[in-house]
């Protein structure tokens, strides 16, 4: 019964598009559950049920045997083979808190109902696998129980017949008209998908021109540079980096200028305490007004 | 809430009436000495012609504008706010005591003056980014408050700014304090101006700014709107060596005690220099990567500075001073290296239409922009030409006095009377250059200030070589407008065999012909190397020379001491001796003009050659390329090779392996950017037998756009990709089209197929990955215009005025509106005529509705002798209120439609009028119209001499007249969502 349910599982996830007689399949299986249910329950005394409450003890019992089978194929995996046996059978009904023992005297109850064996109906089809080449046969010393070679396709190389293209006129060839190629569809599409302007009245498509649509904030468009721009700016900066490390000059140079400027700046500054009067005279602190903290008023506060 | 506050003496006896400039402001009351005080405000620039119905002659206006704005000028002691002094205090000013005044004024939406830029997007105005700065032309600081807006009225200034917390107010002098208001939501910013400052120097501007302090200089302050920060750090960062460039050789400390600049958007004009403060336009700002922005950004920062120290500082004395301290700027500026060479062409020194104008040249808000512009040009010629006279040594001795002596009166706080020190007149200039230098330049000046126009100089030549003597020939034209008659020195040199020599003429009434002296004799076989003028010697080929003849070439006035426009007349092959020996810029542009005249493929081998000379000017060399194209274009038939450029273009920026592809950009040496970027759109000038540009030519443009790569460059290629699409636009020649049918796209001539291709795609791409100020948007509306005014296209302004609508970036905008002009005067379109004068009176930016004027009057629909069914009745009222009333908030935009009126209909009255009513009389003899005298005692202006007599009694009157005048400014009622919308003040002055 595990076995079913799993093998049932694995192909209605698998093949749920196809044709009818894989729906007819599942339709009777479904069936037959539902009569196991309603057995159950006339075994368990009931005269009648809803069809809701049966639909959802079919759906239980069905999520149950389903579970069992999975976890068997699990079990039966992990210890490398194919088929499932009793054993994994039961270390998943004792992994599921099923009472393994019980299920004797379970089964030989007096009261059961026999159900009718299902017609033979024909299982679903599984579609035939793409084969390419033929098959590989095991060699001698493999034992002809181990499982067949998979797919040639799946392990066999295939060798480069070109080399890397490295000529340079091809490959700039290439980079432009692919560069072009995507931007030409980039662009369509998008005329395709907004609104569009056209220099042609009669013709709409040849030339489609992105309607123009103002920006609320026009000159930040206009000003700021592209992400794209700024990586590459990074990446240039860095290269350029890498070429100026061997060159001591320009570091001093910078050094120089800073000596200079503070130098500036202190005089400067001098003047303006001289000036305001309110000067502290930090020179290493930035003293600007703009970067002053704002000041509370005053309790009385000022009349004008 | 906005205060304003200046404390200012008068020392003025009998005065008994006060007279300030106000315009817009919303006066409540007025207070002498804390009494009331009745007072009359009076604009009569407001509306220029009153009660007048059909008048519509050009000369009528502009007198009666220069009347209006002379009668509010503070220079003459009017204005248009009259405060009668209370009796009381007459004893008060008799003893010569301060009066105070108090003025409580508001202001609400100002339509010119203050700018609010506010986006229309979600979130406060902080997060918007909306903001405010003070703009104008000239002194108009009268628009946001009542003051004495002229520039020779100094005082001292404490300004307080209450705004948003979340906002920063910049404005003129030091950042005393800010503090928060009783309820924490708003900041006053105390500003004190201590160094006496005009009131038309002072300004404000107010936005969410970003704060950089100058890592050099910390009390310089930088300003930019939200989002910009990366780019004002790269923008500003070498600031403080222009400060340190002017200080060393001014040899005078910088001013004011700090320094703050401000990057708004929309802005008025590009720069605007202010006391202490200066205000750019945002689009100047950028990142590292751009290479064209770069030298144009410096140099208006350094003008900015300049203007610092003279504009600001240094305040002019009245307009007729302005040339002085224009000149000034514009020649520090280039001393200050940082304008790379400036180009003296001849071209450049066209004067000053001296008779017929359009308009008074005694203010400066009566003056057409065109003028002011060339005004400025010549005034930086004229001060080159002290400069040449006196050497420049002496020259910065003079600014340095002029500085000190400004520098030694503002820090005499109290005597203002010492404060004139700080106004600059010319002859006061004048006197301290001939204190200087010891020389009399009255001559110079007579003849380049006083007067107008430029000399044109025709020469000619003959060698002699029996007396070995050259016999030049110079004659003038001084007849034809804007010339003038010249007698005097005049530098000659000659480049001979054995070197250079100068030689000084006399220029008279009669005289002609002038015999020089030649030093060497012509000679051949001796191989020696030829010294040039700056010492250099070289070796040249000497085959293409006149065997006869010692005489290499000849350049009339080198230094360009004299404003002038020379053509002479020299062989081909002196000219071309000229282009490749000659090291003087302007020379090299002068042979290279020359050349165009001579299609020979000596020539063709002269250009080649400075192309390919990595020594020579890169402006040169761009201008070669053009030349180029030209005499490729004249000898057509004879031209062998590929055309003119190709085989050099590849040499230089294509792969050496696959000479078709362009080698990946890197544009490190900028010189070979310039002449990479040229080099295309000169070839695309191109044109085979047919007229048609080769399809050669196309193909190597398309490809260069193919195979475009700028993945490992260091810089943007916008201007680059840029100039690609004005290159193919360059390259379209007429359609040929049968029964002009319509144009369709099947009929689409391949190539131009090709053409529309890549603008497509470019355009496309830039909504996706947009350029730096969208130049490539720019570029490709400027090839669809070309493409349209040539026949392959459809001509339809639909596109264009989509991308003229307001939201899209200034440069595109003006861009579609210059497609928008064309296509109004190709297709005399009522409709987009009538589109633009809308957009005229109503688009938010004030830039774009100057310049769609100034558009229009360079490429006018019709002009006043042509027969245009655009020229009617409508056209001309709707234009003639538009400069009498609907202007006046802007003087630039009213002179600009002034402009625009003049053009279209001239000075008399339009053709398409009917004739005129009762009131006017035609005197057919001299074809004008006049007001017939009987009318005109009924005064014209209503704020004449007169108006001393106005009864200053009736309060209540005045103030329903200012009320009247308010209401005709006819404001839209936008709701005022900023805290600055409402500026209410009180003025003390």
């Amino acid at each position: 019964m595990a076995n079913t349910a799993a093998t049932a599982g694995a192909g209605g996830s698998g093949s749920k598009q196809d044709s009818t007689p894989e729906d007819n399949y599942y339709l009777a299986w479904r069936r037959r559950l539902q009569v196991v249910v309603s057995s159950l329950l006339t075994e368990a005394g009931f005269e009648s049920a809803q069809k809701a409450s049966v639909e959802t003890l079919t759906e239980m019992l069905q999520s149950y045997l389903l579970e069992i089978g999975r976890s068997a194929k699990s079990y039966c995996e992990h210890t490398a083979r194919t088929q499932p046996t009793l054993s994994d059978i039961v270390v998943t009904l004792v992994e599921m808190g099923f009472n393994v023992e019980t299920l004797p005297a379970y089964a030989m109850r007096s009261q059961r109902m026999v159900i009718t064996a299902p017609p033979v109906t024909s299982g679903p089809v599984t579609p035939k696998a793409l084969t390419a080449r033929q098959k590989k046969s095991h060699p001698p010393h493999v034992p002809s129980h181990f499982p067949e070679f998979p797919d040639p396709h799946t392990y066999i190389k295939t060798p480069m017949y070109h080399e890397p293209l490295s000529d340079y006129q091809v490959l700039r060839e290439k980079a432009a008209s692919q560069r072009r190629d995507v931007e030409r569809a980039l662009t369509r599409f998008m005329a395709k998908t907004g609104k569009t302007q056209s220099l042609f009245k009669d013709d709409v498509s040849t030339f489609p021109l992105i309607a123009a649509r103002p920006f609320t904030i026009p000159y930040l468009t206009a000003l700021l540079p592209s992400e794209l721009e700024m990586q590459q700016m990074e990446e240039t900066d860095s290269l350029e980096q890498d070429e100026q490390t061997d060159t001591e000059i320009l570091p001093l140079h910078i050094n120089m200028d800073e000596s200079s400027a503070e130098k500036e700046n202190a005089s400067v500054l001098q003047q303006n305490a001289s000036l305001s009067g309110s000067q502290t005279g930090e020179e290493n602190l930035i003293d600007n007004p703009y970067l002053r903290p704002v000041k509370k008023p005053k309790i009385c506060g000022e009349v004008n | 809430m906005n205060r304003k506050k200046g404390d200012k003496g008068f020392e003025i006896a009998n005065l008994n009436r006060i007279k300030l400039n106000s315009k817009q402001c919303r006066i409540y009351r007025v207070r002498v000495n804390d009494l009331e005080a009745a007072f009359i405000y009076n604009d009569p620039t407001l509306e220029v012609c009153h009660h007048e119905s059909k008048q519509r002659n050009l000369n009528y206006f502009s007198n009666a504008y220069a009347a209006a704005v002379s009668a509010v000028d503070p220079d003459a002691g009017n204005g248009e706010l009259c405060i009668k002094v209370p009796s009381e205090l007459w004893k008060h000013v008799d003893e010569l005591k301060v009066l105070k005044v108090h003025i409580n004024f508001s202001l609400d939406q100002p339509k010119g003056g203050l700018h609010f830029v506010v986006p229309n997007v979600e979130g406060s105005m902080a997060e918007r980014g909306a903001h405010v700065f003070s703009c104008g032309y000239q002194n108009s600081t009268r628009f946001w408050f009542p003051c004495v807006d002229s520039y020779s009225e100094l005082c001292t200034w404490k300004l307080e700014y209450t705004v948003d917390a979340a906002m920063v107010a910049v404005s003129n002098g030091d950042l005393v304090e800010t503090i928060y208001t009783h309820d924490m939501r708003k900041k006053t910013f105390h500003y004190m101006l201590t160094i006496p400052t005009a009131a038309s120097n002072i300004s404000l501007a107010i936005g969410p700014f970003e704060i950089l302090v100058d890592p050099y200089m910390h009390e310089v302050t930088h300003f930019c709107l939200p989002q910009l920060l990366p780019l004002l750090k790269h923008t500003t960062s070498y600031l403080h060596e222009v400060f340190e460039f002017y200080e060393e050789i001014l040899t005078c400390r910088y001013p004011y005690s700090c320094f703050k600049t401000v990057f708004i958007d929309e802005a008025y004009v590009e720069v605007a220099a202010y006391a202490s403060m200066s205000i750019f336009s945002t689009n100047l700002l950028h990142s590292a990567m751009i290479i064209d922005e770069t030298p144009l950004t410096r140099r208006c920062l350094a003008q900015s500075l300049a203007q610092q120290f003279f504009g600001c500082f240094i305040s002019r004395m009245s307009w007729s001073d302005e040339w002085e301290l224009d000149q000034i700027v514009a020649y520090e500026l280039k001393t200050g290296g940082v304008l790379l060479h400036p180009i003296f062409g001849g071209g450049k020194e066209k004067d000053n239409p001296a008779s017929h104008l359009h308009f008074s040249i005694k203010h400066p808000h009566t003056l057409s922009w065109e003028y002011y512009t060339m005004f400025q040009c010549k005034a930086h010629l004229v001060m080159r030409l002290i400069e040449n006279r006196i050497s420049m040594e002496f020259m910065l001795q003079v600014f340095n006095k002029l500085l000190s002596l400004a520098s030694t009166a503002s820090s005499q706080k109290f005597q203002s009377h010492m404060w004139s020190q700080m106004l600059v007149s010319t002859s006061g200039f004048l006197k301290s250059i001939s204190n200087v230098s010891g020389k009399d330049i009255q001559p110079l000046i007579k003849q380049w200030v006083d007067q107008s126009g430029v000399v044109k100089f025709y020469g000619s030549f003959a060698f002699n070589r029996k007396r070995n003597v050259l016999e030049l020939e110079i004659k003038q034209d001084y007849t034809s407008p804007g010339t003038q008659k010249y007698v005097g020195p005049l530098k000659v040199t000659v480049q001979e065999l054995d070197g250079s020599f100068n030689h000084t003429l006399q220029i008279e009434e009669n005289s002609l012909k002038h015999d020089i002296p030649c030093h060497s004799k012509s000679r051949r076989n001796k191989k020696k190397k030829i010294p040039l003028m700056n010492g250099e010697e070289v070796d040249m080929d000497l085959s293409a020379m006149d065997a006869d003849s010692p005489l290499l070439w000849i350049r009339i006035d080198p230094d360009m001491s004299v404003l002038r426009k020379v053509e002479f007349e020299q062989s081909d092959f002196m000219w071309q001796y000229q282009l490749r020996y000659e090291r003087d810029v302007v020379a090299q542009e002068e042979s290279i003009l020359a050349l165009e005249k001579f299609p020979t493929p000596a020539s063709r081998l002269a250009l080649t050659d400075i192309l390919e000379q990595e020594q020579c000017f890169y402006r040169v060399r761009m201008l070669a390329c053009f030349c180029l194209a030209k005499i490729a274009n004249s000898m057509v038939s004879t031209w062998t090779g590929p055309p003119a450029m190709k085989s050099l273009f590849t040499r230089m920026f294509c792969c050496k392996t696959c000479p078709n592809i362009v080698k990946t950009n890197n544009f490190m040496s900028f010189q070979s950017y310039f002449l990479q970027k040229t080099m295309p759109v000169a070839m695309a000038l191109l044109r085979d037998v047919h007229n048609l540009c080769p399809k050669e030519v196309l193909t190597f443009i398309l490809d260069l756009i193919k195979y475009n790569d700028n993945r490992k460059n260091k810089f943007s290629d916008n201007y680059y990709r840029a100039e690609m699409i004005d290159a193919l636009a360059n390259s379209v020649t007429p359609a040929v089209s049968v029964n002009n049918e319509v144009r369709t796209l099947d009929n689409l001539n391949p190539d131009v197929r090709l053409i529309l291709e890549e603008i497509t795609r470019f355009l496309n791409m830039e909504k996706l990955l947009p350029s730096y100020r969208h130049t490539i948007t720019v570029s490709c509306l400027r090839a669809i215009r070309v493409l349209q005014k040539n026949g392959h296209v459809p001509s339809d302004p639909a596109l264009f005025k989509s991308y003229a609508e307001y939201g899209h970036f200034v440069d595109i905008r003006i861009a579609a509106l210059e497609a928008v002009v064309d296509y109004t005067k190709v297709d005399r379109s009522y409709e987009e005529l009538q589109w633009l004068l809308t957009m005229i009176q109503n688009d938010p930016v004030p830039y774009v509705r100057h310049k769609i004027l100034n558009m229009l009057t360079r490429n006018p629909p019709f002009t006043k002798n042509m027969d245009s069914p655009l020229c009617n009745e409508a056209l001309v009222d709707q234009l003639w209120k538009l400069m009498n009333s609907g202007t006046s908030h802007d003087w630039r935009l009213r002179c600009g439609a002034v402009d625009l009126y003049f053009t279209l209909f001239g000075l008399s009255r339009p053709s398409c009028l009917p004739l005129p009513e009762l009131g006017l009389v035609l005197n057919l003899k001299e074809k004008k119209a006049v007001l017939n005298p009987t009318i005109i005692p009924e005064a014209v202006f209503s704020n004449s001499q007169e108006e001393e007599e106005v009864d200053m009694d009736t309060v209540h009157d005045s103030q329903a007249f200012i009320y009247h005048h308010l209401n005709m400014l006819e404001r839209p009622s936008t709701p005022g969502t900023m805290s600055v919308h409402h500026a209410k003040g009180w003025c003390v002055i």
